[in-house]
């Protein structure tokens, strides 16, 4: 009963309007009074309704304004610059802060709308609206993790490949490029999960992988681990020091660097260098005259 | 009738090869289409990805001492040899190149100013951090006043065992490194302090307040410098370690290598 009251002002209104328009006349007057007597016979909800929809606009436009502002402060822009996806958000003349920060003020939008349209009771829509309502924060979520995850992933491809730019060597180059997928694929996942999609096969691939992973990484860098566990208790505690004359094993001389995972001790004419494991393994002998 | 322009004209004729001295992009695009002659690129970095360039370490405000360290390094790395007569592009008076210098190649104007950045035993980095702090400490001195400073580069085990302490070790157990941003502060405070910093071939600062032994005889540093001096180069010369000297008296930094002056620089210009 009050779904149909809007359509029937507003024949009426086109009604007078029609009847107004070649009237000759008071025809201002009239149409005036037909739009205000209109504007009346509207219900208190569909203002209300309206009031949440702009209230959602200029809450929608204040998030955005605060994000920006406190994505700026934090030093977002100056931290993701250069990366493919900042590149590319630049391409189309925008960039990810403001990306991020008008998805954050459509989405208090959207819900707004939501809310005004169950609140002005449009029946039929209102059931298919409900559920997407339940729906959207996950989806904001999940559009917000894909993007901080791509994000991360080209600004840690960009770190890697600013520390292996000394190492020339070609086949370094795949390091930064897997590293910056796995970042991208447990956002994938992630996000994949906020909105409901099955991840279980996902999950088992990226099992497989940290698996792989750490099994051959730690075989891989097992002496390195080794040395540097023994290096940090050795620059903790220097049991030794630069200009000391040690004995480690058999090699024999004044010790003129220690770092983390070797130290340098260097004889007449010989420097060497000695992993910081062996002197665990072997024992330091200090030599005093 | 010969215009100003042809004699001048005749500073760049014939040479062998031309250095540009920190050019801009622009400079360096033009020069390289010239073919026949190769350009070397001396400059702090290599924003041009030039084939032959010479890391400039320190914008060595003195324009001979920028010119003698390009040449010593092309030489270093086979760009130009003995014999050859170059035509150097530098910015005397400002960043943009203002001036062509002609100058030969000979052995004899090997100073050796390059050798002390690049084949030192301490890193190129380490030798121009540790520039840097003393060229800082001289500009500002300790509370407006001149102070002096001894830092020793490199070799550091051969040093500690050739000096000995003259009170508690400020740096025991500690990691710093110079070019940390905390070490201007920190060395400004320490500069007061006597003795010598012992500074490691890594960089990291191994001991203030030391008191170096070296056998002095033999070394031959000019006259009237004093007792810091004289300590610096004899050191460099029983160990391979380099002694950057910031002078109380003339404020000036001296740089010694195997127990010679190197270099010479006024704080002041930096």
């Amino acid at each position: 009963m009050i779904d149909a009251s809007p359509t029937v002002t507003v024949e009426s209104v086109l009604s007078a309007a029609v009847r107004a328009g070649p009237g000759t006349s008071p025809p201002l007057q009239s149409a005036g009074e037909a739009v205000r007597s209109a504007l009346l016979s509207l219900p208190a909800r569909l203002w209300l309704a309206l009031g949440v929809v702009v209230l959602a606009a200029f809450l929608g436009y204040l998030v955005v304004r605060v994000n920006r502002r406190i994505l700026v402060g934090a030093g977002v822009p100056e931290t993701i610059e250069g990366t493919a996806f900042e590149r590319t958000a630049r391409e189309f003349g925008t960039s990810t802060v403001s990306l991020v920060a008008n998805l954050s003020g459509y989405f208090i939008f959207i819900l707004g709308l939501i809310v005004a349209l169950t609140i002005a009771r449009v029946e039929y829509i209102a059931a298919f609206w409900n559920r997407t309502a339940g729906f959207l924060p996950s989806l904001f979520l999940a559009v917000l993790v894909l993007i901080v995850g791509l994000v991360v992933g080209d600004k840690v491809e960009l770190l890697i490949d600013e520390r292996l730019r000394g190492v020339k060597l070609p086949q370094a180059g795949i390091v930064p490029a897997v590293a910056k997928w796995s970042v991208v694929f447990i956002a994938v996942l992630i996000a994949l999960g906020q909105i409901g999609v099955d991840t279980a096969a996902l999950v088992v691939l990226l099992g497989t992988y940290g698996f792989a992973l750490v099994l051959f990484g730690g075989l891989a860098f097992r002496d390195l681990l080794a040395s540097g566990a023994a290096g940090f208790y050795l620059l903790l505690e220097q049991p030794y020091s630069i200009g000391d004359r040690v004995r480690i094993g058999d090699t024999d001389g004044v010790v003129q660097e220690v770092n983390v995972f070797v130290t340098h001790v260097e004889s007449d004419g010989a420097e060497y260098v000695v992993p910081n494991r062996q002197a665990f393994t072997e024992g330091v002998v200090r030599v005093r005259e | 009738m010969t215009s100003s322009a042809d004699l001048l004209a005749d500073l760049a004729a014939d040479v062998d090869g031309v250095f540009l001295f920190s050019p801009t992009g622009s400079t360096y695009e033009d020069y390289r289409e010239v073919d026949g002659e190769s350009v070397v690129v001396v400059a702090p970095e290599n924003d041009h990805d030039a084939d032959r360039y010479v890391e400039l370490p320190l914008e060595f405000d003195n324009v001979r001492d920028r010119i003698r360290f390009g040449v010593e390094g092309a030489m270093d790395h086979g760009f130009c040899a003995d014999g050859d007569v170059l035509a150097c592009a530098v910015g005397v008076f400002g960043d943009p190149i203002d001036a062509v210098i002609r100058t030969p190649v000979t052995e004899s104007m090997h100073s050796g100013i390059y050798d002390l950045f690049a084949n030192s035993r301490a890193d190129p980095s380490v030798v121009r951090d540790v520039f840097d702090v003393a060229i800082e400490l001289g500009k500002k001195g300790q509370k407006g006043k001149p102070v002096g400073a001894l830092f020793v580069v490199g070799d550091a085990g051969k040093v500690m065992n050739k000096s000995r302490p003259l009170s508690y070790n400020p740096f025991e157990k500690s990691h710093v490194h110079v070019g940390d941003p905390i070490v201007n502060v920190m060395l400004k405070e320490f500069s007061r302090l006597d003795g010598a910093f012992v500074i490691s071939d890594s960089g990291k600062i191994v001991s203030a307040y030391r008191y170096l032994e070296p056998g002095a005889e033999g070394v031959d540093i000019p006259k009237g410098l004093g007792a810091r001096h004289m300590a610096g180069g004899a050191i460099t010369r029983d160990t391979n370690a380099i002694a950057i000297v910031l002078s109380e008296s003339d404020g000036l930094v001296r740089a010694f290598k195997r127990g010679q002056l190197i270099l010479e620089l006024d704080p002041e210009e930096y």
